[in-house]
Formats: structure tokens, sequence, C-alpha cells
């Protein structure tokens, strides 16, 4: 009896081995969003005794929003270039060319040392669809210009997705988000980029490029309401508390807080709003709870996923 | 010499461990006393009713025990009307916790009613020897077989078959014993369908499988001291709950001890018992049985604790003392994975639980001071300090922003009682302080669902201790015939934790309609009174009674929820020659002070009548009982204040049990 005893004991222990295994939350946090913290070349031209260096986040530029260093070495120290522009470029099918938000004039940051800015590459490269970069200075009281084919790749991290909408003025918006790459299961702080097309007042003039066709600002004063909701038809439109209106900082940037209260897909649900408070896109969305019904979303809105 | 160490020994593995009747002792001829008190006192897990029932049965036969039911299977069981975060439910001190954010799994669903000797139920603070409580204590005490002069082999096969969910069970026990060394072992399985209601309509997911075996062994060092190993493993499988969108596939309940007992038979102090613990729990809900759920949702939960418990009793003269140190660390750990119908792409992640640790750690004494044989004294307290730690702390953060890692508690508890007999009568007053954490779910839980409000439940890790004032009192009278007993208490409790509307949530499960936050109110009162009476018709006919009745209001004198309405249990007792008779009636007036604002509706009274008889015979050596009765002979369609989602409870029951002994 005392043997049959001990078998079972060591029966029970045997199927006492686990059963699921537990979710490793870090490891698939990990997996599902990719983070970039440095800064690599991504883009080299070397003309006229200059070599110029464009770095971007992981050396590779993104659809979306791409925060740039451009570091110029040559005979004349950075400090003593003047007149430093930054232009992208796209070139479709039929052969017309626009560009898309970015800073146009770069100013050397002593303390970085390099010219810092930003572009927000509104597609990615395709057989159809090339992107250059102009890139122009003056050093020496000679002015001296560049040009560089690039590759824009599919950001995959939907976190730094972009839209891009006409507004009920007439005009072309553009809302990049810049921040967080890796949301976390608690308030985010987030961060986009408003950027508007200026329509030329007058056909081009000059030499290609002519700056004035391709102006892009970043708009001052606006307001973005927020709405994170989960479309799924399984989560009912669920949403999360304590989330933030998104208002202009300093940097020109807009910056709210998002709450994710799980993992998943999210709707961020916008409106936006001029500088007198005008609705320019988006709407209200429901806020009910509606299980089984695919979440409603703004007409201006950003999926993310994480 | 050797007799009293024999002696000492049957007292010590006597496993009845009552300190009080242990202290009574003076010397060694009345230790033989004591030990034939503990025999006789250790009760049988069986009700008047019914020979072969469930642990919850038993319970519920206790009337200061309610239950709030959500199926056939795993009863949540309420003391004084407390839900079981307000209750120390421990398995012989050994704390275990449930890992089901649902409360599917309360710890006396991982015992078995033939590996239990008795359930010792101690009401308010006198219960916090084994930890910081408010409503009292439930200590599920196991079955261990005293060491014996000569080889001993004793065991019991009981078996039987219920015809409403056509349950088959079968449970056996053995036993074995001599001076040296002991073994006990049992092993059980019970398999049950769905069962009918009182409209004769099945009530789907309602089915169960429970097997449950334990083992136990002990050797004896010296003349006066032993060591013994236990495990309990408890497997249910495909547990239907008709009351949740979602059933049970899998739980299991390992729970393992190893103790050592040191008896001393001179100084003040006489026993020293100390035990290390583990117990590992792992519950895995399944909702794709149900067809009206259009998404799936996961939530596997797992809580794993260690723990020490040593206890030392001290008699000196007229004063005897329980001291205990109780230590543990528990992490629970319950996640959500919520996918689509087509199941192949999940499309949400979170943890209900965010692998919470709780550490606590307490020092308890119960004490006695006997002034006459008449009036005694009893008074103890505790000190608890309690430490929660949650690793995923950004899922608590999202509703309470900035709140901390971690939270350190310290929980005192106080309590004094004065009993006085006078002749026939025994009269008795208390008062009970103490404070209590907030357990894992009402601290750290995560879009908890419930489904009896339909509300998802966030916890609140800066929630104040609750703290319990209590006063109670009870008067007896007895004679050869008859008793009489009255029995209340009183609790006012400040911080009471309850889920109120959280307006800025929304809501995550499939069948939800809100959120709520777990809150405190500035304070609940509850008050219980229970009434019983025995009288002796004739020497073979006897008659029982309870009445009990509950009130209990919030901080706005609103109502709180699952209080139970009046409520009353009689029963008729005949025994003749080797033939028992029972027949009792039960039922809950109806329920006036419902909570609308908690999700309650008014109950209707209901009344239930139940028969049984029973003949008992030998075959060779074996003592045999067959018992054949029905529960709900009037087939009555009802459900009670405590029924989540008002499911109808079983209907007619014909049940037929045989039960062999030696």
């Amino acid at each position: 009896m005392e043997k049959a005893i001990f078998f079972l004991a060591i029966a029970c222990l045997a199927v006492m081995s686990c059963t699921k295994e537990k979710t490793d939350y870090q490891a698939e946090i990990d997996t599902v969003v990719g983070e970039h913290s440095e800064f690599k070349e991504a883009a080299s031209i070397s003309s006229a005794g200059y070599h110029i260096s464009i770095e971007a986040l992981n050396g590779i530029f993104y659809k979306g929003y791409n925060e740039i260093r451009l570091k110029i070495s040559g005979s004349q120290p950075n400090e003593n270039l003047s007149a430093v522009t930054f232009l992208p470029v796209i070139t479709n099918a039929e052969g017309s060319k626009t560009s898309c938000p970015h800073r146009y004039n770069l100013v050397y940051s002593t303390d970085d040392k390099y010219f810092p800015g930003y572009v927000v590459f509104t597609s990615e490269s395709s057989t159809n669809e090339t992107w250059e970069l102009h890139i122009s200075f003056t050093g020496n009281d000679q002015t001296y210009s560049a040009r560089q084919n690039i590759t824009v790749r599919e950001q995959t991290n939907k976190n730094l997705n972009m839209t891009t909408f006409v507004g009920k003025d007439g005009e072309q918006y553009f809302i990049a988000l810049v921040a967080p790459q890796k949301p976390k299961v608690a308030e985010n702080e987030l961060v986009a980029g408003i950027y508007k097309f200026n329509k030329p007042d007058a056909p081009p003039s000059g030499n290609f490029p002519d700056p004035s066709q391709f102006s892009y600002t970043e708009v001052n004063g606006y307001a973005l309401q927020l709405d994170p909701r989960m479309p799924e038809p399984s989560m009912g439109n669920h949403s999360s508390p304590n989330n933030k209106d998104l208002a202009q900082q300093d940097d020109g940037l807009y910056y709210g807080v998002v709450n994710y209260t799980m993992t998943g897909n999210w709707t961020l649900n916008f409106i936006m709003l001029n500088q007198n408070g005008k609705i320019l896109k988006g709407t209200e969305v429901p806020a009910d709870f509606t299980p089984g019904v695919e979440g409603v979303k703004s007409e201006l809105y950003i999926d993310i996923l994480f | 010499m050797k007799q009293l160490s024999i002696i000492f020994c049957i007292l010590f593995l006597g496993i009845k461990a009552n300190a009080q009747q242990a202290q009574e002792e003076k010397d060694s001829t009345q230790v033989l006393e004591e030990v034939t008190i503990v025999a006789k006192a250790k009760k049988k897990i069986e009700t008047d009713m019914k020979m072969a029932v469930s642990v919850d049965d038993y319970l519920a036969s206790s009337d200061n025990i309610s239950f709030i039911k959500r199926g056939a299977y795993a009863w949540e069981p309420l003391l004084n009307n407390m839900s079981t975060e307000r209750s120390s439910i421990t398995i012989d001190g050994m704390h275990v916790f449930g890992a089901c954010t649902d409360k599917m799994d309360p710890i006396t669903s991982y015992v078995e009613s033939n590996n239990l000797s008795t359930i010792d139920i101690k009401s308010g603070q006198e219960g916090s020897l084994h930890g910081a409580t408010v409503a009292g204590s439930i200590d599920l005490k196991r079955k261990s077989t005293p060491f014996s002069l000569e080889k001993k082999y004793s065991g019991a096969y009981q078996t039987g078959f219920e015809f409403n969910n056509q349950q088959l069970f079968n449970l056996g026990n053995l036993s074995y014993s001599n001076d040296k060394f002991v073994a006990d072992g049992s092993i059980s399985f019970r398999k049950a369908g769905n069962y009918y209601d009182g409209n004769n309509e099945e009530v789907k997911h309602s089915q169960y499988n429970k097997f449950n075996t334990s083992l136990g062994l002990a050797y004896k060092t010296s003349p006066l001291s032993a060591v013994r190993v236990d495990a309990i493993f408890d497997k249910a499988k495909n547990v239907g709950f008709p009351a949740l969108p979602m059933d049970l596939w899998l739980s299991r309940a390992i729970i393992t001890s190893a103790s050592y007992k040191q008896l001393f038979e001179e100084g003040f102090i006489r026993v020293w018992d100390t035990k290390l613990y583990f117990n590992a729990v792992e519950h895995y809900m399944d909702d794709t049985r149900r067809p009206e759920n259009l998404v799936h949702m996961d939530m596997p939960g797992w809580s794993t604790t260690y723990g020490l418990v040593s206890r030392v009793n001290i008699k000196h003269g007229d004063y005897a003392s329980e001291i205990q140190l109780n230590v543990y660390d528990n992490l629970s750990i319950a996640e959500m994975t919520m996918y689509p119908q087509d199941r192949s792409k999940k499309t949400m992640f979170a943890y209900s639980w965010p692998w919470v640790t709780t550490r606590f750690a307490s020092l308890a004494m119960n004490n006695s001071l006997d002034f006459s044989e008449k009036s005694r004294l009893n008074f103890g307290g505790s000190l608890g300090y309690n430490y929660n730690h949650s690793r995923y702390a950004e899922f608590n953060r999202i509703f309470h922003p900035g709140t901390p890692q971690e939270k350190s508690r310290i929980l005192p508890g106080l309590h004094a009682s004065y009993q006085l007999s006078v002749r026939q009568f025994d009269f008795s007053v208390g008062a009970g302080y103490g404070h209590r954490a907030p357990s894992v779910s009402e601290g750290y839980g995560y879009y908890i669902y419930n489904s009896f409000d339909r509300y998802d439940y966030i916890g609140n890790p800066d929630l104040k201790n609750e703290i319990s004032y209590e006063a109670n009192a009870s008067a007896g009278f007895k004679n050869e015939r008859m008793g009489v007993e009255a029995k209340v208490n009183y609790f006012h409790i400040q911080n009471y934790i309850i889920g109120r509307i959280l307006n800025l949530g929304s809501p995550m499960n499939y069948q939800s309609v809100g959120v709520k936050g777990y809150t405190s109110l500035n304070h609940a009162s509850i008050f219980n009174i229970a009434l019983n009476t025995r009288y002796d018709i004739l020497q073979h006919l006897h008659w029982k009674g309870t009445l009990t009745y509950a009130r209990a209001t919030d901080d706005k004198k609103g109502n709180l929820p699952f209080i139970r309405p009046l409520s009353y249990q009689t029963s008729l007792h005949f025994m003749h020659k080797r033939m028992g008779v029972q027949t009792s009636l039960n039922g809950d007036f109806a329920q006036r002070n419902y909570s609308p604002e908690y999700g309650e509706d008014q109950t209707p009274a209901y009344m239930i009548l139940n028969i049984s008889a029973n003949y008992t015979f030998s075959i060779k050596n074996c003592k045999t009982v067959l018992q054949v009765g029905a529960e709900n002979v009037l087939n009555e369609y009802y459900s009670t204040y405590a029924d989540w989602g008002n499911i109808p409870r079983m209907g007619r029951n014909i049940f037929t049990s045989l039960k062999f002994s030696f």
C-alpha cells in the first residue's frame, strides 16, 4: 500500500508540470515594436571638395517623420557655412515633382555640431516614384549645390504613422507621429508634427528647384483633440481615461498624452482646430460601448499598433 | 512514563489541536480524558441530511456561512455575510490563494470531504490567529491518523449517484498506523452533468469533473516529537459556470507541507509546531464552448504561495495561550488575451493581475484566563505586516497615475470576550478591532469582469486599510432535552471597500456595461443574528431549528449587496435501531433589503423540503451505510439572493450513496 501511495505521489508531480506557458510580456512588446535610438548615416554626397552626410535614426529614411542631422565636412568649418538649405523632391511616373513637409533652412547648432532638421516623407520609394535630396550651401562666398537619390522605406512601426488630408479651409495638411516610438501600457507622451503646404503664388521661376514651389510650414497655434479607441469589433470601441489633447510647444511640435490600457490595435481619433478654434478636419466619435461592432473612426485618424 | 509519552503522541496527532481543550489538562490522567474528548469532538464532514456531501454542502450547514453560487461547483463562502477577501481561509493554517480573478476557485474547491476531518470557523477578530481578517476565519482541517501501538489499517470507500445531474462519485481513503509511522491517503472522483431546475429545464454549462487525492506521512522522531509531510493534489476539468460567460477548462492545485512538532512534558510551553508549506494553483478559463461569444478571451491565472506557520501553546495554572507566527509570500498572475472569431490573430493583451507579490508576516496570540469554573476571559491580538509589489505597475497607473509600485501596511488586531456560565445558562460578550489590507483584485485588479453587475472592475493600490470595530454577544440555555442559543454580532467597518462606477473608464469585456473602481466607503455596518434551538421530542426523535437574519448598510444608509434575508432551517431526525430518517425544511423569506445600486434585484421567498433515510449494517468487519434521499422534494423553481445572475438552483434531486468503512 505504501508503494501505491508512493507511486501516486510521483504521478501527482508528473501531471503538475506547467500546462499553459505564461506570456512573456516584455519579449512580446519588444518583437511587435522595435525602437531606434541611434543616428547613422542614411545618405552622403561628395561634391566640390565637400562631403555632406545626412544622418537619420537607424541610418534609414522611413515614410513619415524623420529627424535628420546634416554634417558637412570640407575646407570650411561648418560655422562659416551659410544659407544651408535642404529640399526633398519626389518625382512620379508622369514626371511631376512635389515635395513633402521639411525644414528648408538649416541652422548650425554649435552645441550639437550638426545642422538639425526634419523631413516627413509622404510615400515610400518605388519604381514609379523616386525621392531626391537637394542641398545647397554657401561657403567662401561661393554657392554649392548637390543632389542625391535616396530610398525611403516603409515604416513598419505603426506608432510613427502619418496622414495627409485637405482641411475645410482648402489647404493641404500633414500630421505625422513623432513619439512614442515604443508605447507602453501607461500614459504616453504623444508627440506629433502638423504641417501645411503653402500654395505657391506664382509659377516656378529660375533654376530647378524653385523653393517657393515646395514650401511647407509647421502650423502654429492649432489644437489637436484626441480620442483613442480600440477599433476591433471584439473590443467594442474601448477607450482609455486621462488622455490629453495635443497643444503646440516651443519646438513647434504638438504634445499631448495618450493612455493605452492594453496592447493591441488602437486608433487615434483626432479633431484639428485652427488658431480660432474652428474645426478644420475631424468628427466626434461615439463613446458608446458597442461590442461586436467595429469602432467608428473620426474622419481624421491615425491607426497604431503595439 | 512510556505510557505518558504515548498519550502525548496520541494527543499530538489527534489533529484537533484545540488549544482551549488541550490547555485544560492538569496532569497526565487528565491528558487521557482530553484524548477521548478530542475523538468525540472530531466532527465528520457530513450533514444531518446527507452523508456524502461536498465541502460546500458541509459549510452551508453552518449558520454564519452563506454562499455566492455561480453554478453547481466551487461556491464562494461568505462568512458573516462578508465576501472571501474579508475572511482568512486556510488549510491547516496554510494560506492558499485562488488563481481565478472571477473567484471561480475559492480555496474550498481545492479540497475534498474525504481528506478533511473538520472545518474550524471563527467569527470576527477571534479568527485573526492565521492572519489579518475582518469577517473571521475558516480553517479546513485535514485528516490525520494518530500513531497507534499496534499496526492498524483503517479506511472507507464511498460511492453514490445523484439523479438530477447524473453525478457519480467515488471517494476512498486508507490509513495505516503503527507506533513509529503513519500514512493517510485519499482519492476521489466526481463527475456530474448539467443539472435541471425546478421547471425540469436543463441548466446548460453546469457540469463538472473533479479529481482529488491526498497523502500524509508522519514519522515519530522521538517519544515527544514527530515530522509529517502532507500533499493534496486537486484537478477540476470541464467545469461549467452557467452564471458566467465562460467556463473552466482546467484548474489544478498542489498543496504541500512539511511540519515538525515537539511536545514538552514540563514547563509552560506544551506544544511547538512548525510547518513549512508550498502551494501552486493554476486556473484556465475557457469561453469557446459558448456560441454566444463572438470573441474569445483566454484568461489564465496562476497563484504560488510559500509560507511558514509556527505555533506554541503555553499553559500555566489558569492561564493558557496560543501564539502563532505566520509568514507567506504569494505571487498572483492573471492574463487576458482576446481573439476575434477566427482566432488567428490576437487583438489585445493585458494583465488582470500584473504579477502581484504579497508578502505577509504576523504574530498573533489568543489567551484565555479562567477566573473560576464558571467564568473565563479570552483575549488576544495580532500584529501583521503586509507588503505588495506589482511588477507591471503601468497597468495600475492607467487609472491611478503615479501610484507606487510597492506598498506596505501595518495590520493590527485586538479582541476580547468574556464567557460566563450560570447553571444551565451561558453568556458571552466580546469586542474586536482589526485591520485588513485590500486583496490582490481590490488593490491591483485590472479589467476584471464581474458578471453579476456586468461591470469591469479596476483595483486601486492606494486604498486605505479596512478597519473593523466589532461587538458580539451570545446567550444560551441547555438541558438534557433542549437547547436554545442566540448569537449576535455587529461590525462597523471603516473604509469599506466596494466597487463604484468610474465615469472616466471605458469597458473592455464583451458583456460589460461600464467600469467600476474599487473605492472605500466612509463606513459600512453589518449586523448578524442567529437563533439555534434543538429539542429531543422522544429519545430517538430530535428536532433542530435555526433562524438567521442580517442587515447591512453603507454610509448613506443604502443596502449592501449579498446580505442574506431572513432565513430558516429546521429538521427532524428519527433513529430506530439501524434505521435513520431525516427530513429538513429550509428557505429564505423574500429579500426586502436588496441593493439595485450594486446590481441586485429582489429575490422572492422560497422553501425547500428534503428527505433522506439510511440503513446501517455490517458485512464481515465492514460497517456499511446505505442512504437514499431526495433534495428539493417539491421540485421548487427558485434562485437565492446570492445566485449569480439569478440562475435557477437544482430541482428535485434523488440521491443514493453507499459507504463501507473499516
